[in-house]
């Protein structure tokens, strides 16, 4: 300790690292840049699977199901719900297995944060490149519906930009999840008892109506009901007023359950 | 006498009931290299983190760190800026090639593009990885990867290097490779912090050395002053079973300092010509006189037993 004298680099000279924005766009291109690294095997499966869904439905299924639901017929209602469970399901992967593998296994995390980012850049990054899959996932259904005159265009144009928000909302939510998992094996009963149910119990394969009265609150209460309303709305160019009750539910539950989850999650990053 | 790098007054911080770094002080002069040596489990790597924000510190009220000028509780982005991290594990991106790692890691730092990629060139050239550049991670050897985590923490040119274990598991080459660099970068101003249990590479590199043990620091001081002060100039290190007393009288056995473990005894003495008369004595028993070193000094201050981390 021969001298004291500081060192000449005033702390006030203002903000030397690079603003917000940059910084999670940082993140957003570190996840960008391994997924099109294989665009082949990561692009082309979010074609193929409503491809697949759609063709064994409209040729075998669909003859049975000749009741109109909601209005739809029922190949224009399920395609209408599969737009949102491709962006449920592709943010849900990404955000448990993906997440835990990169935090966990990959330690890539750990590299990140020797950068000029926080902990919460980091997460935030995270969720906003889930949304950014959802959108795309959305997307990919939307060609295929378009592609066999499922949906109109103009209108069904918006669908990937609800999948947008699908993908945050399921992004907060297995994040949130995440940051309780210690082994990778605890995600199966996340899949099965959440986001599996999640599929035939918010409106995607038949509609809410048509379940139990004592189950329907049940149907209100989990995300997936509230993105397949709008989506269906949107796509149909129906617009009501009590739609806006899905819009607040979307950005309510992205907003707190978001906020439980980053700082859940920093706890791990940051210790 | 140029201006001080890293501040840290009385900091400790524990996980659970585990003390990893016990009311640990210490000044870094820019442009000097200080090392940190000390057993497995000493806190260490604790430490480092603590500079640059991964650890949070202890809640133990007085404790301050200041590094650059900035407060990694209040401004770790400043300090990330500002510094270039080599952690002990190479976590490199291994679902990208060495560039897009490199290009990834530019976007942290907005750098431009332009300036990404001739920046990332001279890295790619400074660290003898040029002709690496499209290579998955999978297919570099230890020693390239600890390089490219190296050019990697060099991104945004630095003003202070942090490196946890740099060389740890690497061969000779390599080590040499790495410290040259290393002293490369010392000379053109880039405060250097590294941690270590290699003596060779704290006295290759250090300016100072702080030893650490059981998260506190125990001594510290220029490789130089760290051996003439606290340990004999030489040492009689004698193999197999051979007991010393049949060949010293009591006298001598005086004069000297004796550590034994169950197959070395070693004798240490300033006094050469003791050690040689001494050795003369010895029956059939395989010795070595030589100087002591880092080493000793190290054994000395931390004790042979290991403890529980170890």
């Amino acid at each position: 300790m021969k001298n004291s004298k500081p060192y000449p680099c005033p702390p006030s000279v203002g903000r030397i690292y690079p603003p917000l924005a940059s910084r999670l766009f940082g993140v957003w291109f570190r996840h960008t840049r391994v997924y099109t690294k294989n665009i082949f095997s990561n692009g082309l499966p979010p074609f193929l699977e409503p491809l697949l869904f759609l063709a064994g439905v409209g040729l075998g299924l669909s003859k049975y199901i000749t009741q109109s639901m909601e209005g739809l017929t029922y190949i224009e209602f399920l395609g209408t719900g599969l737009l949102m469970t491709s962006a449920m399901f592709t943010a849900s992967f990404e955000c448990t297995f993906g997440t835990f593998i990169r935090m966990e296994f990959e330690k890539v995390y750990d590299g990140m944060l020797a950068a000029p980012l926080t902990a919460n850049n980091l997460i935030i990054g995270e969720i906003i490149w889930a949304g950014t899959k959802g959108f795309f996932f959305s997307f990919a259904v939307l060609c295929v519906l378009t592609c066999f005159g499922i949906i109109s265009l103009p209108r069904g144009l918006l669908a990937p930009f609800i999948g947008f928000f699908t993908g945050l909302m399921f992004s907060v939510m297995a994040l949130l999840v995440t940051s309780f998992v210690r082994t990778i094996n605890h995600f199966n009963f996340y899949f099965t008892g959440f986001i599996s149910p999640m599929f035939f119990f918010s409106g995607v394969v038949f509609p809410i109506s048509n379940l139990p009265a004592y189950i329907r609150p049940f149907a209100e209460i989990i995300p997936l009901t509230h993105s397949v309303r709008l989506t269906r709305a949107v796509c149909a160019g129906q617009y009501h007023l009590i739609l806006l009750l899905d819009v607040l539910y979307i950005i309510a539950f992205i907003l707190v359950i978001g906020f439980f989850a980053v700082n859940r999650l920093k706890k791990r990053l940051v210790y | 006498m140029s201006p001080v790098a890293i501040t840290v007054k009385n900091i400790s911080k524990s996980f659970g009931k585990v003390n990893a770094v016990r009311d640990l002080s210490f000044e870094v002069e820019a442009d000097t290299c200080y090392g940190f040596l000390g057993p497995n489990g000493a806190g260490k790597t604790t430490m480092m983190k603590m500079l640059y924000g991964k650890c949070t510190r202890g809640k133990n009220g007085d404790g301050s760190i200041n590094v650059l000028g900035y407060d990694p509780a209040s401004n770790e982005l400043a300090i990330k800026y500002l510094s270039g991290v080599v952690p002990q594990d190479n976590n490199l991106d291994e679902e990208l090639d060495v560039i897009s790692n490199l290009m990834v890691y530019s976007r942290f730092y907005a750098l431009p593009r332009k300036a990404a990629t001739s920046r990332i060139d001279y890295l790619l050239g400074f660290m003898e990885l040029s002709d690496k550049r499209a290579a998955r991670i999978r297919e570099l050897s230890g020693g390239m990867q600890r390089r490219l985590v190296i050019a990697r923490a060099l991104m945004n040119n630095p003003k202070l290097l942090i490196l946890d274990e740099p060389t740890t598991g690497l061969d000779p080459q390599v080590r040499h490779l790495i410290w040259d660099k290393l002293r490369q970068l010392k000379r053109h101003g880039t405060t250097i912090l590294l941690t270590t249990h290699y003596m060779e590479e704290a006295f290759a590199l250090c300016d100072t050395i702080l030893i650490m043990d059981k998260g506190a620091g125990i001594l510290r001081g220029s490789p130089g002053e760290l051996l003439t002060k606290n340990v004999e100039k030489h040492v009689l290190e004698i193999t197999g079973s051979q007991t010393l007393e049949t060949a010293a009288d009591g006298a001598t056995l005086q004069k000297v300092r004796i550590d034994r473990t169950q197959e070395t005894t070693r004798v240490y003495c300033d006094d050469d010509q003791l050690l040689r008369q001494l050795a003369g004595g010895l029956k059939d028993a395989r010795y070595f006189l030589r100087q002591s070193n880092l080493e000793d000094v190290f054994l000395k201050a931390t004790g042979r037993a290991l403890n529980e981390k170890q």
